[in-house]
């Protein structure tokens, strides 16, 4: 019995370094393991949650920290409307942690994936290696000069608030209480019953990467990666094309569907030779800009 | 049965874009200009040393170009710096590496070009064999960096390396050639590189396309073995990158230039030199679709 407790307390101890890499601590003793688990038979897609992140931390137009997809199903009249809320997943083992070159994303012990963006080089190493898509570069432009901008950002689950005894943003606002947020670790915590009784989905489950966001009564086509691909509406492309003439400074970053790059970029030369700085004025401001903000 | 219509989501950015591309593709031919050049002063082939000078000084300039590009790609350029100092540098980030890699190739590669306009064989030869381990190690990475993101399936191969250099060789030599007969329109008579070694030069290409291909047939397998993947390389091949992947990459890049170097046509000045053109710009297509593929395809998930 000693020894076992001994045991415990020596791996508990183990986890609890910070680090940028911490070890996984679902399931171990004496640590804590933020989760989130998502009834989407209680989801009603009103779309507060991401309202409320937005208004949360001011996140930019066209970037997104949490969101919800949304599909129909069916023929009329037997017709379905289903949501899937999507947020970072804050794996136990993420991707992005190991493959930033500077440091600026890692692990907190308590399971929140973070992101520093102080030594953030926007590099966008980790947009591409998250597989959630869950991360984005924040716009050069932003209303308030005093936030981060030409970082890349994501969801917290609000660790300032959690560390406050508060409820994350979105949980707080989800009005048909379909997130529910807690210490997975803690058994009579709402999520670790929640998790422990009903059956959970994850999201891409077979990366190995043990996401802390579980989804209850989950739409397989909905969740399903390449059903969501396959059902493209034009109208869902038009409004990227919108967002893409609204974003400033993504001449090269981005492609549309149905264009290749080099085409897409030949296409929109105006919009591209008006997007770089071409005048003596703006190549000043462009240096004024890297220099001194 | 149901069918279902995604009716609203967001849209993900396709992070990496161009000027990553063209960075991919000018490393590539820099590294791979680079081990012509080597073959005369490391390697000791001696009928090589004449076009050691041209070959460095390309895979210098075009090495010359990629910090300009990659720093100006960035969305806080000055911090660039952090990428090389010891309390930023994170050891399991192949772009720390990368980073290393970058500013040190060219280094080694200047201090060989001085010793062999010198003509000192021995500290040309040692500064060669650290440059070329360099060049093929800066290559090497990106391919890693690529390879390195378990969730964009049509990236996630341990081939990925070996496209890349195999890729790095042929572009390499194809610049190569084109420079080299621009070169022999305007020296004198006595400076010319002869025909017959950029001959041999195309002969090694032929044998990298072949390579190449082979690669290729093997990542076809995989990918086209019918789970998620194969969805994914259909949508990219005859969907979005039909252009960069299928005509530049195999039909232009990969087939004519083989054709032609297999055929007759290679006794010929301008087929030789219409293989290069093609096989340079090819692997241009290869690096676009290989960049922006992966996460074009999850820009609706």
């Amino acid at each position: 019995m000693t020894e076992s407790r001994n045991d415990e307390e020596s791996t508990a101890k183990k986890h609890h370094n910070y680090g940028i890499q911490t070890p996984g601590t679902k399931g171990i003793a004496g640590t804590k393991r933020y989760a989130m688990a998502i009834d989407l038979r209680k989801c009603i897609g009103c779309m507060s949650c991401v309202v409320a992140c937005k208004s949360e931390f001011g996140t930019p137009l066209g970037v997104w920290r949490t969101w919800v997809k949304v599909a129909d199903k069916g023929h009329y009249p037997n017709t379905q409307r289903v949501f899937m809320p999507r947020l970072c997943n804050h794996c136990d083992y993420p991707i992005c942690v190991r493959n930033c070159p500077t440091q600026a994303t890692f692990k907190h012990k308590d399971g929140f994936v973070l992101q520093r963006y102080n030594r953030c080089i926007g590099c966008r190493t980790c947009v591409v290696a998250c597989p959630y898509n869950a991360r984005h570069l924040v716009p050069a432009k932003r209303t308030d000069k005093n936030l981060p901008h030409s970082v890349v950002d994501k969801c917290t689950f609000c660790i300032h608030r959690v560390k406050r005894g508060m409820l994350p943003a979105c949980v707080q606002a989800c009005v048909g209480g379909a997130r529910i947020f807690g210490d997975l670790n803690d058994p009579d915590s709402e999520v670790a019953k929640l998790v422990s009784k009903e059956p959970v989905t994850v999201l891409k489950p077979e990366l190995g990467t043990s996401p802390s966001v579980f989804y209850i009564g989950g739409d397989w086509e909905i969740m399903d990666e390449p059903h969501s691909y396959e059902n493209r509406t034009s109208q869902l492309k038009e409004e990227f094309n919108d967002f893409k003439r609204n974003h400033e400074g993504d001449a090269f970053g981005d492609i549309v569907e149905g264009e290749s790059t080099m085409y897409h970029v030949s296409k929109n030369m105006k919009d591209f030779i008006a997007s770089i700085p071409h005048k003596a004025s703006d190549v000043i401001d462009a240096f004024k800009r890297l220099l001194f903000k | 049965m149901n069918e279902s219509v995604i009716t609203y989501n967001v849209f993900h950015h396709v992070a990496w874009g161009t000027p990553i591309s063209i960075y991919f593709w000018l490393v590539g031919a820099s590294a791979g200009s680079f081990v012509i050049s080597s073959f005369g002063w490391v390697f000791g082939i001696k009928r090589y040393k004449p076009l050691a000078l041209t070959a460095s000084l390309q895979a210098i300039i075009l090495l010359m170009i990629v910090p300009v590009l990659l720093i100006w790609d960035l969305g806080k350029p000055v911090r660039f710096i952090y990428l090389m100092l010891p309390g930023y540098w994170h050891s399991t980030g192949p772009m720390a590496w990368g980073s290393l890699l970058i500013f040190s190739y060219p280094v080694s590669m200047i201090v060989y070009t001085y010793f062999v306009l010198k003509n000192n064989l021995f500290w040309a030869k040692a500064f060669g064999i650290v440059a070329i381990v360099l060049a093929l190690s800066t290559h090497w990475y990106t391919g890693v960096v690529m390879e390195l993101n378990p969730g964009r399936y049509m990236n996630h191969t341990a081939l990925a390396p070996i496209l890349f250099l195999t890729g790095a060789f042929i572009s390499g030599i194809g610049l190569l050639i084109l420079i080299l007969w621009v070169q022999n329109m305007i020296v004198d008579v006595k400076k010319r590189i002869e025909w017959p070694l950029i001959e041999e030069m195309a002969q090694y290409m032929m044998y990298g396309i072949v390579f190449d291909c082979f690669l290729l047939f093997l990542e076809f397998m995989q990918t086209l073995y019918g789970n998620r993947s194969e969805m994914i390389s259909h949508e990219l091949l005859l969907g979005v990158f039909r252009f960069p992947y299928l005509w530049l990459e195999i039909i232009l890049g990969l087939l004519i230039p083989l054709f032609i170097l297999v055929s007759p046509l290679k006794k010929q000045k301008y087929g030789v030199i219409l293989a290069s053109f093609l096989v340079a710009i090819g692997v241009y297509g290869m690096r676009v679709w290989w960049v922006m593929g992966g996460q074009y395809m999850q820009t609706f998930y």
